[in-house]
């Protein structure tokens, strides 16, 4: 039977042994259920587990390794002149035999041992799901009737439940650091390749950028260069220009609304203020590159300046806009978090209402403050979308904000979009790349949170 | 935020003038009455409060003790939905008259609260801060000055003189409170608002306190409120007694614990309830 087919019976026993168990908890103990060590819901819990989750596993299991079998038995059987072919060779054969079983593409005239080996995957296929079924069933079964057996006062059916959640639960949480640290190793890897093709040094302090590698000796234009510190500059650029928007206009809009604004303005404007956070950056990127950008350019040609059709400048500003929220809300919850009793400490030694607020709250908050104003750096830093769309690619060596740049993510970017061999230097040079990303944004957030952490803890 | 006043034309500042600095009150209130919404808080309260005396208010919680003192620096005027209505003279002018600047009234009437709550400063600038934003010192030599007679005069020099730099919510809760008192003292207010300063404080740290309020009366005119009758009988020469938003007796101190006039009163020192 289908897989699928199996889980959903496997389901429906462990409904049913749920049920004996509540059941038969209840009638160990008919009429004095203070008696029994746990509740009859934690008896049918138990009962269901012990259905469920020994069969589930053997699954699991089974589904991984099935096909790992399957090959060596069809590959075993093949006849002595496929096993002395090349292993290059041999998984051609393979795709050929597995191919044909499905039934996915079919040959005008497959080999008779191919055929035959096909036979062989089929039925092996039909035998392993029927014998998967049946020891999934009698699994179930047989755990569910070891439970049911187990039912009595005393079966400390709550703890075991207890536990069996706990280890559920620790799976989980194992399954997003894994998957980070699976993520981690990848970059680190990849980019150790990348390394032995470039070194780490040239890479870092290069000035120069041009990953056009060739593919053949006598291709021009493709220097292959990989100095990364104008991807550095461009990256440091932008994130320097959003900061200069999202710093003021946040830190400013957070006082207002935390200590100016009406009750009412405020539970309009801040709700307002954070959807900004939530327009998709694609729709922030065509802004800045369709209206901020040709604005810029018109704006500069009036004053006789020369600007780039896509400028660092456009990217930046629409991106400063982009984080305006995250500086606007950390600010005004740290702001807010600073206590009455310092506002009134300083209203009563007659201080008007802007003194207190430059010369007490934001002090007092301003750790807090900075922590917020970090963690958007990374997410400047980070940002893909506005950039691609409205900084360019010209990967320019310049702090000239009207000119062309581009940052590490577009690069990234166009690193590997497109059709790519993944073990040329152009392409390992995006995991470099990554590389670096991460650990600068890891280590912004990690001093973010930390500072933020540390400020939480002055007032409690 | 900043709330209406509605204020009560029928007293004029010129009636009474005369006379209450001819017996010596700093502040006079009269018909005050303080709503929080729709709450009543106080009502109706007319209170002379006498130059160079130690004045207590006295009564069970929630009696409008601290919305009156708050009433003496306008320091409702900073909570939402509160409004004052009533007159409050000081030296025989209405500090709710709108050509009064709150700033500056405040600048003349100190206030220490229940938590002291010194800023996340140095301990100098603690005590700087009010002289810098009223330009009081001319120059950093005179600051230094003033921050040390300051201190000196909430008897904390001693205990922080080589500790200067360090941040004041780093001291002991008596010690801050101390350091609040001189932050207070520093621009030279006529009158210092108390409001429970030793509630958070241990019995030694009290003591000096209640110490310090007796060598201040000197100079200032002082108001305390306080949950304890000992100590309200301890530093103070006049009592009020506040029960349920109203003012119901106020004499000398040893006249409100020996002889009140009121049952109320009597109720409340021989602590039948509170
Ligand atoms: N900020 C406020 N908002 C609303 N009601 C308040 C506020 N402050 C005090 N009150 C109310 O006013 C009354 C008097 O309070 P308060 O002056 O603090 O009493 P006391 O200091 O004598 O204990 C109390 O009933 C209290 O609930
Ligand atoms: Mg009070």
């Amino acid at each position: 039977m289908p897989f699928s087919f199996l889980l959903l019976v496997l389901a429906g026993l462990a409904v049913i042994s749920y049920r004996f168990g509540t059941a038969r908890a209840r009638a160990v103990a008919p009429g004095r259920q203070s008696q029994l060590h746990s509740r009859p819901m934690y008896h049918g819990l138990y009962a269901a587990m012990w259905c469920g989750v020994p069969a589930l596993l053997i699954a699991t299991l089974w589904v991984a390794f099935q096909p790992l079998l399957v090959k060596g038995l069809v590959m075993g059987g093949l006849p002595d002149a496929y096993q002395a072919l090349p292993e290059a060779r041999l998984n051609l054969v393979w795709n050929d035999i597995r191919n044909l079983a499905i039934g996915d593409v079919v040959r005008a005239q497959p080999a008779p041992e191919i055929q035959a080996a096909a036979d062989t995957f089929h039925r092996l296929y039909a035998i392993g799901n029927s014998a998967l079924a049946l020891l999934c069933l009698v699994l179930a079964i047989a755990g569910a009737s070891f439970a049911l057996r187990r039912v009595s006062l005393t079966l400390r059916a709550r703890n075991q439940v207890e536990k069996v959640i706990t280890v559920f639960l620790i799976a989980s949480s194992m399954v997003a650091i894994l998957t980070t640290v699976g993520i981690v190793l990848s970059l680190l890897f990849e980019s150790l390749r990348f390394f032995t093709k470039v070194p780490p040094l040239e890479f870092l302090f290069g000035l120069h950028w041009s990953p056009q590698t060739a593919l053949r000796a006598d291709q021009v234009g493709s220097s292959g260069s990989f100095g990364a510190v104008p991807l550095f500059t461009g990256t440091l650029l932008i994130s320097l220009i959003a900061m200069c928007v999202a710093v003021p206009v946040g830190l400013m809009s957070a006082i207002y609304m935390s200590e100016y604004a009406h009750r009412k303005f405020r539970a309009i404007a801040k709700p307002m203020l954070e959807i900004l956070a939530g327009i998709p950056t694609v729709v922030y990127g065509f802004f800045a590159a369709l209206t901020v950008a040709p604005f810029i350019r018109r704006f500069g040609e009036g004053m006789g300046l020369s600007v780039a059709s896509e400028s660092a400048l456009a990217a930046g500003l629409v991106m400063g806009v982009m984080i305006i929220p995250f500086v606007s809300s950390i600010s005004d919850d740290v702001i807010n978090a600073v206590p009455q009793a310092m506002r009134d400490g300083a209203y009563a030694l007659g201080a008007t209402k802007s003194e207190t607020i430059r010369n007490v709250i934001v002090p007092a908050a301003l750790p807090g403050i900075v922590g917020g104003v970090l963690l958007a750096v990374s997410r400047a830093i980070g940002e893909t979308m506005i950039v691609v769309m409205a900084a360019g690619l010209a990967a320019n060596l310049t702090f000239n904000p009207l000119d062309a740049v581009t940052t590490v993510t577009v690069q990234i970017v166009t690193l590997l979009t497109g059709d790519q061999e993944f073990d040329s230097a152009k392409t390992l040079a995006a995991f470099a790349l990554g590389l670096v990303l991460f650990c600068v944004t890891l280590a912004l957030n990690v001093f973010a949170l930390h500072v933020v952490r540390k400020y939480r803890e002055q007032y409690e | 935020m900043e709330n209406s006043h509605v204020r009560d034309a029928m007293h004029t500042p010129t009636e009474t003038e005369g006379s209450a600095a001819a017996m010596g009150a700093k502040i006079q209130a009269q018909g005050t009455n303080v709503h929080y919404g729709d709450k009543h808080a106080l009502k109706d309260v007319t209170l002379d409060i006498r130059a160079g005396e130690v004045t207590s208010f006295i009564g069970p919680s929630g009696c409008g003790k601290s919305t009156f003192l708050r009433c003496l620096n306008r320091m409702n005027d900073t909570i939402d939905g509160c409004r004052v209505s009533g007159t409050v003279m000081m030296d025989g002018e209405d500090i709710y008259d709108p050509k009064i600047d709150v700033v500056q009234l405040r600048a003349r009437v100190g206030m220490v609260f229940q938590k002291p709550n010194p800023f996340p400063k140095s301990i100098y600038d603690n005590i700087a801060y009010g002289p810098r934003i009223h330009g009081l010192a001319a120059n950093k030599d005179e600051l230094d000055e003033m921050v040390v007679t300051s201190l000196e005069k909430a008897g904390l020099l001693a205990e922080v003189k080589d500790r200067m730099d360090s941040p004041g919510t780093g001291l002991s809760g008596g010690q801050q409170q101390r350091l609040c008192i001189a932050r207070a003292i520093a621009i030279n207010p006529e009158v210092i608002l108390m409001d429970e300063p030793c509630s958070a404080l241990d019995p030694i740290a009290t003591a000096k306190i209640e110490e310090l309020i007796d060598e201040l009366r000197e100079n200032y005119t002082i108001v305390i409120v306080t949950h304890s009758m000992q100590q309200a009988a301890r530093v103070s020469q006049r009592t009020a007694f506040f029960h349920l938003g109203e003012l119901i007796e106020v004499g000398d101190t040893e006249q409100i614990f020996t002889n009140p006039r009121h049952k109320l009163t009597q109720g409340y020192i021989t602590g039948r309830f509170g």
